[in-house]
C-alpha cells in the first residue's frame, strides 16, 4: 500500500495555477449576475443556458473518466446512467402516479437508481475485459432504450414525459455550476485517495493488484456505483431544465461518444481533463454548429478520428501535466495492445500483461 | 406446434441473414484485430446501393449483387488504405474510438445525402409456400440461399485459395508471415476490402424485408459482435452455428413474448452476449481459445 501512497502524492498545482483557477471560479459564479446590466448583450439568458450544458457536460465527461480513466474499463454505454436519472426524476415529479415529488427528492431518487442499476449491470459486465465490456455497456444502453420504450405505463412509452416547466435560467446554472465543482473536487480528491490509486492499480495490472490485497470487484462496483450516481443527479437536472424527455431524446447513442470524445481530447485518466476537454468541445462545436449546420455531426466524427489519431495523450497530457505519464503507460499497455509494431518478434496475440507494478510505479518517481 | 415450426422457420432464415451479415466483422477482428464499430453501417451503404439501383434503373435487389460487391471492395480497400492501416495493431481502444468515428460520418452523410426516410426495395421473388399449417416465404427463402452461398465461398476462398491461405497466415503469425514473403499491408487491404464486399451484400440481402434508414447500423453492429462472441473469432462455421441461435432467440421471443415482441430482440441479443461472455469467453462454437485471441481461419 505504500506504493500505492506514493503514487497518490503528487505535486499540487503552482501558486499562478491555483490564483488562475481562483479567478476563473469567481468569474463563472458572477456571471449570471451581468444579465441584469443595461445595454450589456453577452451575457443573455441563452448564454446562461450555454454554460449550463457545458457544467452538465464537464460532469458527466468527470464521471466517464472515473471508470474509463481511471479503472481503465471504457464504458460505451455511460449514458444509460444519465437516461435513468433523467427517467427517474421525470417519474417522480409527474403527477401522473398520483405522488409529486419535489424536485431535490425527485433528482436523488433517479440518481439513487442510476447508482443500484449501476451495481446490478456492474456484476457481471465489470467481469469482461477491454472491448467486451464496452460493447456490453452499448448493449446495456440500447437495451435500455427498449425497455423504456416498451413498459409504457410507467414511463409513458414512445410518447414520453411532461415535467413541470420551471423555468429559471440562472438557478440552473448555479445548480449545474456546483455540481461540477463538487464533481471535480471529488475525483480530485479521489485521485489522490488510496481508493483511487487502487482503481489506477486495477488499471495497470489487474491481477497484481488483487494479489496484492485490493479487492478489485468491490472497487470497479463502487467506482461505477459512484459515476453512475453522479450522472443520475445530471439527467435529474437536465429532465428539468429541458421540461420533456423521450427515450429518443433522452438516450442518444452520440452522449456517450462525446463524453468519451471530451475525456480523450482532454486527457484520459486526469483530473483536468475532462474539465478542459468538455469546454474546449463544447465551444468548438458552438463554431462547427453554426459553420456548418447540416454537416456539424460528420465533422464531429471526423474530429473523433483526428483527437484519437493525433492527440492520443490529450491536451492536459500534451502540456506535460506529471499525471499525463500515466496515462502513456495506459496507453502502451491496453488490454489487448501489443508491442510496437516491428519491435522484435510478434508476441503472442493474448500475451497476459507483464505485472511490472514496481517498475510501472519506478518511473513515476523523482 | 405450428406457431413453433414457424417461428422455427423464420428463425433459421434470420440466423442464416445474420451468419453471413457477421462474417466480416468477425473477418476484420481476427486477422487485422481492428473492431469495426462502422459495421451496420456498411450494411445500411450496401442497402442503399441496392435501394438506388432497384429504385433508378429497377433492378432486381439480388442482381443488384454484381455492382453491390465490387463497389464495396473498392470502398473497404480505400478506407482500409487511408484510414484503417493507421490503426491495425494498435490498442483496441483506438480501433473502437476511430471506427465509432467513422460510423457517425457514414450514417450521418447518408442521411445528408437520402434523407432518414426508411425506403424498401422490391423483389420479383415474393410470395409463399405453403408446407402444410407453416409458410416459408420466398424471398427469405433466396436471401438464406444467397447468406449460405457467400458462407461457402468465403471459406473456400480462405482455404482453397493462395491469397486466401496467406490472409490465414497473417491472422495466425504476422511476423512469420511477412517472413514467407506475403505483403502484409496489401493483404490487409485485400482483407478489408473482401469483407466490407460481404458485409454490403448483407445490405442487399436485408433491403426487401428490412426499412433501410441511415441509423439502422448499431443494432447490426452489436449483434454481429453478439454472434462472434457466441462463434469465436473467424469462424465460419461458428458463424453459421452462432448466427441460428441468435436467429431462434429473437424469433422465438417475437411469438412467445407477446405484446412486448420485436423490440426486446435486440434486447435478447444483449443478453445472450453479456451471458456468453462470463460464462464462455472462448465462444460457444470457437473451440478453445479465448476470444482476446485470433482464431486461426
Amino acid at each position: 500500500m505504500t506504493v500505492l501512497a506514493d503514487v497518490a502524492a503528487r505535486p499540487r498545482g503552482s501558486t499562478g495555477r491555483k490564483i488562475g483557477l481562483g479567478l476563473l471560479l469567481v468569474f463563472l459564479v458572477v456571471l449570471p449576475l451581468g444579465t441584469n446590466i443595461e445595454g450589456q448583450t453577452w451575457v443573455t439568458n441563452a448564454r446562461l443556458f450555454q454554460f449550463t450544458q457545458m457544467f452538465m457536460l464537464i460532469t458527466l465527461a468527470s464521471n466517464w473518466n472515473l471508470t474509463g480513466g481511471f479503472t481503465g474499463y471504457v464504458d460505451f454505454g455511460h449514458a444509460v446512467f444519465f437516461g435513468l436519472g433523467a427517467y427517474g426524476t421525470g417519474i417522480l415529479m409527474t403527477q401522473q402516479h398520483g405522488i409529486q415529488w419535489p424536485f431535490w427528492a425527485a433528482v436523488l431518487g433517479g440518481a439513487v437508481v442510476a447508482a443500484i442499476f449501476a451495481v446490478l449491470v456492474g456484476f457481471p459486465t465489470l467481469r469482461l475485459k477491454g472491448p467486451y465490456f464496452s460493447i456490453a455497456m452499448l448493449g446495456t444502453f440500447v437495451a435500455m432504450r427498449e425497455i423504456i420504450r416498451v413498459t409504457k405505463p410507467v414511463t409513458g412509452g414512445g410518447v414520453g414525459l411532461t415535467l413541470p416547466p420551471y423555468l429559471n435560467r440562472a438557478l440552473f446554472y448555479y445548480l449545474t455550476f456546483g455540481l461540477a465543482v463538487l464533481v471535480v473536487s471529488v475525483m480530485w480528491w479521489i485521485r489522490r485517495s488510496e481508493f483511487g490509486s487502487s482503481l489506477i492499480a486495477i488499471r495497470e495490472d489487474e491481477v497484481g493488484a488483487e494479489m496484492r490485497g485490493i479487492d478489485t470487484t468491490l472497487h470497479k462496483i463502487t467506482a461505477f456505483a459512484i459515476a453512475g450516481f453522479l450522472s443520475g443527479i445530471v439527467g435529474g437536472m437536465w429532465a428539468y431544465q429541458n421540461t420533456f424527455i423521450d427515450p429518443d431524446v433522452v438516450f442518444i447513442e452520440s452522449r456517450t461518444v462525446e463524453l468519451v470524445m471530451m475525456t480523450m481530447l482532454g486527457g484520459l485518466g486526469t483530473v483536468a481533463g475532462p474539465v478542459v476537454g468538455a469546454a474546449t468541445i463544447y465551444w468548438l462545436r458552438d463554431v462547427v454548429w453554426a459553420a456548418f449546420f447540416d454537416w456539424h455531426l460528420i465533422v464531429e466524427g471526423a474530429l473523433l478520428i483526428g483527437i484519437v489519431l493525433f492527440v492520443p495523450t490529450g491536451i492536459v497530457g500534451m502540456l506535460g501535466d506529471r499525471s499525463g505519464t500515466s496515462l502513456q503507460r495506459l496507453w502502451g499497455r491496453w488490454l489487448g495492445s501489443r508491442d510496437r509494431p516491428g519491435a522484435g518478434p510478434d508476441p503472442p496475440r493474448a500475451a497476459p500483461p507483464q505485472p511490472q507494478g514496481p517498475q510501472g510505479d519506478a518511473g513515476d518517481e523523482p | 406446434m405450428d406457431q413453433f415450426l414457424q417461428a422455427v422457420i423464420n428463425g433459421i432464415m434470420l440466423g442464416g441473414f445474420y451468419a453471413a451479415m457477421m462474417l466480416g466483422f468477425s473477418v476484420i477482428w481476427g486477422v487485422m484485430g481492428v473492431i469495426n464499430l462502422a459495421h451496420g453501417e456498411f450494411i445500411m451503404v450496401g442497402a442503399y446501393a441496392t435501394w438506388v439501383l432497384n429504385k433508378e434503373f429497377g433492378w432486381e435487389p439480388f442482381y443488384a449483387l454484381a455492382v453491390v460487391l465490387p463497389l464495396m471492395f473498392v470502398v473497404g480497400y480505400i478506407i482500409q488504405l487511408v484510414l484503417i492501416n493507421r490503426i491495425v495493431d494498435q490498442p483496441h481502444l483506438v480501433s473502437l474510438l476511430v471506427t465509432f468515428g467513422l460510423a457517425i460520418i457514414i450514417a450521418n452523410a447518408m442521411k445528408l445525402a437520402y434523407s432518414a426516410d426508411p425506403r424498401l426495395t422490391e423483389t420479383g421473388f415474393a410470395g409463399a409456400w405453403e408446407l402444410g399449417n407453416v409458410t416459408v416465404p420466398v424471398t427469405k427463402t433466396v436471401i438464406l440461399g444467397v447468406a449460405l452461398v457467400i458462407m461457402g465461398s468465403l471459406w473456400a476462398f480462405l482455404h482453397r485459395t493462395k491469397t486466401g491461405k496467406s490472409i490465414r497466415a497473417a491472422a495466425q503469425n504476422k511476423q512469420a508471415a511477412r517472413i514467407v514473403g506475403i505483403d502484409i499491408k496489401k493483404i490487409y487491404a485485400l482483407t478489408f476490402g473482401i469483407c466490407i464486399a460481404i458485409t454490403g451484400a448483407a445490405g442487399t440481402l436485408i433491403s426487401p424485408t428490412q426499412a433501410v434508414f441511415p441509423f439502422m447500423g448499431p443494432p447490426l453492429t452489436l449483434r454481429a459482435f453478439a454472434i462472434t462472441a457466441l462463434a469465436g473469432l473467424g469462424s465460419i462455421p461458428g458463424a453459421l452455428m452462432g448466427g441460428m441461435v441468435l436467429g431462434l432467440v429473437e424469433s422465438l421471443i417475437g411469438i412467445y413474448v407477446s405484446g412486448i415482441g420485436t423490440n426486446l430482440a435486440i434486447v435478447s441479443a444483449f443478453v445472450l452476449l453479456v451471458v456468453v461472455l462470463v460464462t464462455r469467453p472462448q465462444g460457444l462454437f470457437g473451440g478453445l481459445r479465448p476470444m482476446e485471441e485470433a482464431q486461426p481461419l
